[in-house]
């Protein structure tokens, strides 16, 4: 299976044992002040800390490049349309567009942005596996409760609908291949009649999907899952010293990061 | 679909392999066999053997890496190639979840339509699909396809191909989770198919179905080929079946422990109950 954008790995490494909600808050504060910090200094130090933690994650290059790279075309395209509109004194003159050192340095400066702020999001969702990530996520949005907010109840949402779609993919493909089989074609024709050649994929794919939702809710009550409760959980989240010492690095490189 | 005669079918040395990551995991390796026009053949194998990558290769929807299928001695860019390939219809494993069209009539139509026939044979291909499947048209023709029972919708899905008069039938495991008068009657039908001329390839896991229905068996083991041709019962063919998880037919079985020669044993069992009078 390729990738998706920066899926989980499963490892053992440092960064994956930590807590997934000190994960998210480091990312979180480190992905904010990102956008604060306009030097190419302070850039430079955010990329270490990135790379640094990257490099700890024990993550292949490989699997990371292949999730990264369909992202470069819109590093590219940043790049792109600063160089060519952003204002400067330009050196260089072309038809409508001017070419600046200053243009040339903030395309640079916003590109690089990008490409750091994917690296620490990666570090996050490489390293997490997205149940552990939802669920750090309930735990973070339990003050919204308070405000009759179902966190917990969305949270299941979102952990149903990621378990769900590889499934829906396979299935995506197997109904597609019985209707092409049957004489459907899926290639041809104007924005209209493609649209209506997926009449004869989707309403399979929704009846099933209903009928399979269905069924989960049955086992679910079966299980006696009851919404609106508070449950204990099979694996509790635990926060330790570790989780402690990312917090603190975190807040360390951002300071840092602010001042140099 | 009477005067609908039957294709022959020769696969020469097939290869494919499914993209897992960057790494290739065979599925088919070195695959070969014949089928003459309007003979069948049992496509036996332990499930993630092959079966359904095969009939999916056969009917064109994945390109083999080396190998070809030959379609009436055709191969797939011969200028024929094309038109034979629409001449083979292929029922996937519970084709009944690819029904969506308001009325079975409609569903059935699908395929015949998307061959450019005029309304007036796609209407009379339709009738007669249904007919071929025991579902009246003017009984079921205008019921909504999910308000049909479980059986109902495999026979729909099954007509909904054969609108399109293949003369060369692929299944893939056609019986799975039908009760047993259900699996009988869908039996009868092939069978009824068999008789008027159509080429079936049949992949099950059902040997005595297999056996009553088919001259001839494929078994696949983890995409090899384990066993080919007519249907070997001695010790060593009872072997190959084992090996795949599977028994000898119980027909076959029976005549054996009766001191028969296994070769000669009943296809059937109204067969055998007049054999043994």
């Amino acid at each position: 299976m390729r990738p998706a954008v920066a899926q989980y790995y499963p490892g053992d490494s440092v960064i994956h044992r930590l807590d997934p909600r000190a994960k998210f808050v480091a990312v979180t504060a480190l992905a904010i002040t990102l956008f604060v910090r306009d030097s190419f200094a302070g850039l430079a130090v955010f990329a270490a800390a990135g790379v640094a933690a990257y490099a700890l994650s024990g993550v292949p290059a490989a699997w990371f490049w292949r999730a990264f790279r369909p992202l470069l075309w819109l590093v590219g395209l940043t790049f792109l349309a600063q160089v060519l509109f952003a204002p400067g004194e330009p050196f260089f003159s072309f038809w409508i567009f001017d070419l600046s050192w200053e243009a040339l340095q903030f395309a640079a400066f916003l590109s690089l942005r990008l490409v750091v702020l994917v690296l620490i999001g990666s570090v996050l969702t490489l390293t997490t596996p997205p149940l552990a990530l939802t669920d750090g996520l309930a735990w973070l949005g339990r003050p919204l409760r308070k405000l009759r907010v179902p966190t917990d109840e969305l949270a299941l949402m979102v952990t149903i609908a990621l378990r769900f779609i590889p499934t829906l993919l396979v299935e995506l493909d197997q109904i597609m291949r019985a209707q092409r089989a049957r004489g459907a074609d899926f290639g041809s024709g104007g924005p209209v009649r493609r649209a209506r050649a997926l009449v004869p994929v989707l309403t399979p794919l929704f009846v099933l999907s209903f009928r399979r939702a269905d069924e989960l809710a049955l086992a679910m009550e079966a299980r006696c899952y009851r919404p609106g409760i508070v449950r204990t959980r099979l694996h509790p989240l635990r926060a330790g010293v570790r989780d402690a010492v990312l917090l603190l690095l975190t807040a360390a490189v951002i300071a840092v990061g602010l001042l140099v | 679909m009477n005067e609908a005669r039957g294709m022959t079918l020769v696969c020469r040395g097939l290869d494919f392999s499914y993209e897992e990551g960057d790494v290739p995991i065979p599925a088919l390796r070195d695959i070969g066999f014949d089928l003459g026009a309007g003979r069948s053949l049992a496509l036996l194998g332990a499930s993630g053997s092959g079966k359904s990558t095969l009939l999916q290769v056969i009917k064109g929807l994945d390109r083999p890496e080396a190998g070809e299928v030959l379609l009436d001695g055709a191969g797939p860019d011969d200028v024929s190639g094309r038109e034979l390939r629409r001449q083979v219809g292929l029922v996937f494993q519970t084709p009944e979840l690819q029904l969506f069209a308001a009325s079975a009539r409609e569903d059935v139509a699908f395929g015949p339509r998307r061959l450019g026939w005029s309304e007036a044979t796609v209407t009379a291909a339709v009738d007669e699909a249904l007919q071929l499947v025991n579902l009246p048209p003017e009984e079921f023709g205008g019921r909504h396809p999910y308000a049909l029972s479980g059986g109902e919708q495999r026979r729909l899905a099954l007509a909904g191909v054969l609108a399109m008069r293949p003369r060369l039938l692929l299944l893939d495991e056609p019986f799975v989770s039908l009760d047993p008068a259900t699996r009988h009657e869908l039996a009868r039908i092939l069978s009824r198919l068999r008789a008027g001329g159509v080429t079936l390839v049949l992949a099950t896991h059902d040997v005595d179905l297999a056996w009553a229905l088919c001259d001839q068996l494929l078994v696949l083991d983890e995409g090899r080929v384990a066993a080919a041709g007519a249907w070997e019962l001695s010790e060593s063919g009872r072997r190959v079946l084992a090996a795949s998880r599977l028994r000898e037919p119980f027909l076959v079985e029976l005549w054996r422990r009766l001191g028969r020669d296994p070769a000669e044993a009943p296809r059937t069992v109204a067969e055998a109950a007049e054999a043994l009078s």
